[in-house]
């Protein structure tokens, strides 16, 4: 099945990518950003919130992006 | 019959400042270096929200396809905003991600380009700066790190993550080699009062705060009417004040340091 991709990670990505049937979020993280910690991101389906264990469906839209971006003088 | 040798004299000489012109913008617009620039309109709007408030504000710089270091436009979140701190919302960095995907613009060309600025005369980025910028964009391939002093001096570092790898300190220009558009203070300002909410220093960062923390920042404060006083100056005065109770240790000792940054 087909999602789209939506992060900023190496040459930053937004584009469809294909997926075994019954993938989960935390299973799709953990392809995708092996070099990330998942705290350090907000991961959306469908612009809302899912759990680690939401089953990702054809046509999803997935935006993974970087939380906490903080300045100071 | 002159005359006629006169105006196409005239003509070609014109021809001629012409494309003298075009050699020179061509020149300006591809350096051998790498340059951060801004159309005098993004440039305009990143001025306007620096000048807006009393705080510090961020965004992200919006580029050309083909030129993915010249900043079109300047973009802001939603973000929790102090004298000296900003903190986007995530869900609004994911929304900001969510749209410009939308408008049909990659990552690399609105979310590569951090933009914030200080409230001084400094644009030397602080610790947690440094911090976001390798936490946050560290596996990028690239990145940029811009601040904006209200002083008006900037700094900006480019950061490459793969190869060889490496910082690089370029140059900031504000191009006036193009066409641009005028300002548009209301839609600056309506961006401005859906974006930046001012907020107090514990809160923009209380996510990180330890349990008990603010009690025991609470046992230390100043009295409130102080911290108004100090809010209500302008930021210069303000910051002299800063400086001069930094350069003053005799008047703590480092046991009643309780936050350091």
């Amino acid at each position: 099945m087909k999602i789209l991709f939506i992060n900023n990670e190496g040459g930053g990505f937004a584009d469809y990518v294909n997926l075994d049937g019954g993938t989960t979020v935390e299973k799709f993280f953990s392809e995708k950003m092996a070099h990330g910690k998942a705290e350090d991101y907000l991961i959306r389906v469908n612009r809302q919130p899912v759990s680690r264990d939401y089953v990702l469906h054809e046509g999803d839209r997935v935006t993974i992006t970087p939380t906490k971006i903080e300045g100071a003088e | 019959m002159n005359q006629k040798k006169t105006q196409q004299s005239t003509r070609k000489n014109k021809s001629d400042n012409q494309q003298n012109q075009e050699q020179k913008r061509r020149e300006f617009v591809q350096p051998s270096e790498p340059v951060l620039r801004f159309l005098p309109t993004a440039w305009a709007k990143l001025l306007y929200f620096r000048d807006r408030g009393q705080t510090e504000i961020g965004g992200f710089g919006i580029t050309k396809t083909d030129d993915l270091l010249y900043v079109e436009d300047f973009v802001t979140v939603k973000q929790a905003a102090t004298g000296a701190s900003i903190s986007f919302d995530d869900e609004a960095v994911a929304d900001l991600f969510d749209s410009q995907v939308d408008a049909g613009r990659k990552p690399e060309q609105f979310a590569r380009i951090w933009l914030h600025s200080h409230p001084g005369n400094s644009p030397q980025p602080s610790s947690i700066d440094e911090e976001t910028f390798r936490r946050v964009f560290g596996n990028c391939q690239w990145a940029v790190m811009f601040v904006l002093a209200l002083g008006g001096k900037s700094y900006a570092r480019l950061r490459f993550n793969v190869g060889p790898g490496g910082p690089l300190i370029v140059p900031v220009v504000v191009d006036y080699t193009q066409s641009f558009g005028p300002s548009d203070y209301e839609a600056w300002e309506a961006e401005y009062q859906a974006n930046i909410k001012h907020t107090s220093w514990s809160k923009t960062f209380g996510s990180q705060i330890e349990p008990g923390f603010e009690e025991n920042v609470s046992n230390y404060s100043v009295p409130d009417d102080w911290l108004e006083e100090l809010e209500a100056m302008e930021p210069s005065e303000r910051q002299c004040i800063l400086d001069e109770l930094a350069d003053r240790p005799d008047l703590w000792s480092e046991s009643e340091v309780i936050c350091e940054y």
